[in-house]
């Protein structure tokens, strides 16, 4: 009698050392591989964060689709919505196929405050400025980041749906340049709305991208982040203090200036108390937003059920 | 002088170049959105479109990417972009071009004769929510290698 093996589907590798020259020979991982679980733990919480991010980010969006001046801000802020929230949905999807948490065990970490997402979803939105500042300040530090892990991310699964949230932030930014020109080429009540929206949202957006990485980051040895945060950060201050200023806006940085050798943008010390409490759930906005966001999953239990029933109808 | 046939030719040819905002590579034109166009001898040119979905985010921007590319032909006169709201889009329109650069370039896969297949391994997928990221795809996993796949339905 003979045993049927049932074949490995995924690849293996014999030790720690011979993953990390796959990895460095630009291999790519895919998800039935046998991958070492430091690997697997690391790429599964990056993308756990990235989909906890959408989710909050998409919520705090939809909280404006009633507020929007207009017909044409709403839809574009509930397209908006639909976008994140699909992008959650794929990227729990993916985190979910890694086998460390279950999607349900993910919302529930969520909701009660045992997990994390990126800090700029951790302060209040005051006005519609706000928002705008949002979409054109912070979702270009989040386009930024995810170019840059797109750019050689070593696990398949995740590198193939970010190449379509990029192309969707791509269009979200165009939306923030023009709302944004709408603020710069208004009137002084406007311009004056955008500056205070500046105030409080300048050193969030500059946080996304986390304090300087350590030389021994695993996950530039992995190859799913492919530069320094510090690099990603100073690409987006190099980009965006320049038109901000030429737009007349004042950068809350005292020390803000431009180096009269480099004549690149220089910024001042960056407080990282703020980004620590955010990422411990402990920001201005936290307990508000999860609170909010938890009740919103029991209110669409209903939906959820339903959809379930569709799938399967009883007999 | 310029025929209005050679205009007509020259604004198909520029409107080619007009890509939906949010899938880099895909022409409007291949995504089957280009539904009449009209061509005065004064050369006023009137464009009519039709949305994938009503309500689509970015209807506003076609329309700007449109009438940029157009304006620039010499002969043109005045541009106006309609959205016609009849006949109703079906994936029926998008063009095999379109479908191998929305699998190649963007892993999305185009729903024919109401199934879809996956760009990683060729299986058919099944539908694991009809509402994905934009409102003209849904989110289906391949029965054959597991990936997550959009589906443009």
């Amino acid at each position: 009698m003979t045993t049927i093996q049932e074949p490995s589907r995924g690849r293996q590798w014999g030790s720690a050392d011979e993953f990390q020259a796959f990895i460095d020979d630009e291999g790519v991982v895919e998800r039935d591989d046998a991958m070492p679980d430091a690997y697997r733990n690391e790429v599964f919480r990056f993308i756990e964060l990235h989909a906890n991010s959408e989710l909050m980010g998409g919520l705090t969006e939809r909280d404006w689709i009633p507020r929007a001046p207009g017909l044409r801000r709403k839809i574009a802020v509930l397209a908006k919505t639909q976008d994140e929230i699909g992008h959650a949905h794929l990227l729990y999807m993916v985190a979910a196929d890694m086998g460390v948490k279950a999607r349900t065990e993910m919302i529930d970490d969520l909701f009660a405050g045992r997990s994390r997402f990126h800090n700029v979803f951790h302060y209040p939105a005051v006005t519609w400025a706000d928002q705008v500042a949002i979409a054109y300040l912070v979702d270009a530090a989040a386009l930024i980041s995810q170019q840059a892990v797109f750019k050689q991310c070593s696990y398949g699964p995740y590198k193939r749906i970010l190449r379509r949230i990029i192309a969707e932030e791509g269009f979200h930014m165009r939306h923030g340049e023009e709302m944004l020109m709408t603020f710069a080429e208004g009137t002084p009540i406007q311009h004056a709305m955008f500056q205070e929206a500046l105030d409080r949202w300048w050193l969030p957006a500059l946080q996304l991208f986390g304090p300087d990485s350590t030389p021994d980051d695993e996950l530039i040895r992995w190859r799913i982040k492919s530069e320094p945060n510090e690099v990603l950060r100073d690409r987006w201050v190099q980009k965006y203090a320049p038109l901000l200023v030429g737009y007349g806006f004042t950068i809350p940085d005292p020390d803000l200036h431009v180096d009269p050798v480099t004549h690149r943008w220089v910024i001042g010390p960056i407080d990282w108390s703020h980004l620590r409490a955010a990422l411990a759930n402990r920001g201005p906005d936290s307990a508000r937003r999860i609170g909010d966001a938890a009740r919103h999953w029991a209110d669409t239990a209903w939906v959820r059920d339903a959809l379930d029933l569709v799938d399967e109808p009883a007999a | 002088m310029i025929s209005t046939t050679q205009l007509s030719d020259a604004i198909r040819a520029a409107l080619s170049t007009v890509d939906d905002p949010e899938m880099p590579g895909v022409s409007i034109i291949e995504l089957g959105l280009l539904e009449s166009l009209e061509v005065g001898l004064d050369g006023k040119v009137r464009i009519g479109l039709i949305p994938t979905f009503s309500g689509c985010p970015a209807l506003t921007a076609i329309a700007n990417d449109v009438r940029m590319v157009v304006e620039r032909i010499e002969a043109v006169s005045t541009v106006e972009v309609v959205f016609l709201t009849a006949p109703a889009w079906s994936v029926d329109r998008v063009t095999g071009a379109a479908e191998a650069q929305l699998r190649n370039g963007l892993g999305i896969a185009v729903e024919r004769t109401g199934r879809a297949t996956c760009p990683r391994c060729g299986t058919v997928t099944s539908e694991q929510s009809m509402f994905g990221p934009t409102r003209c795809r849904a989110v289906h996993r391949c029965q054959g290698c597991g990936e997550v796949v959009e589906v443009m339905r």
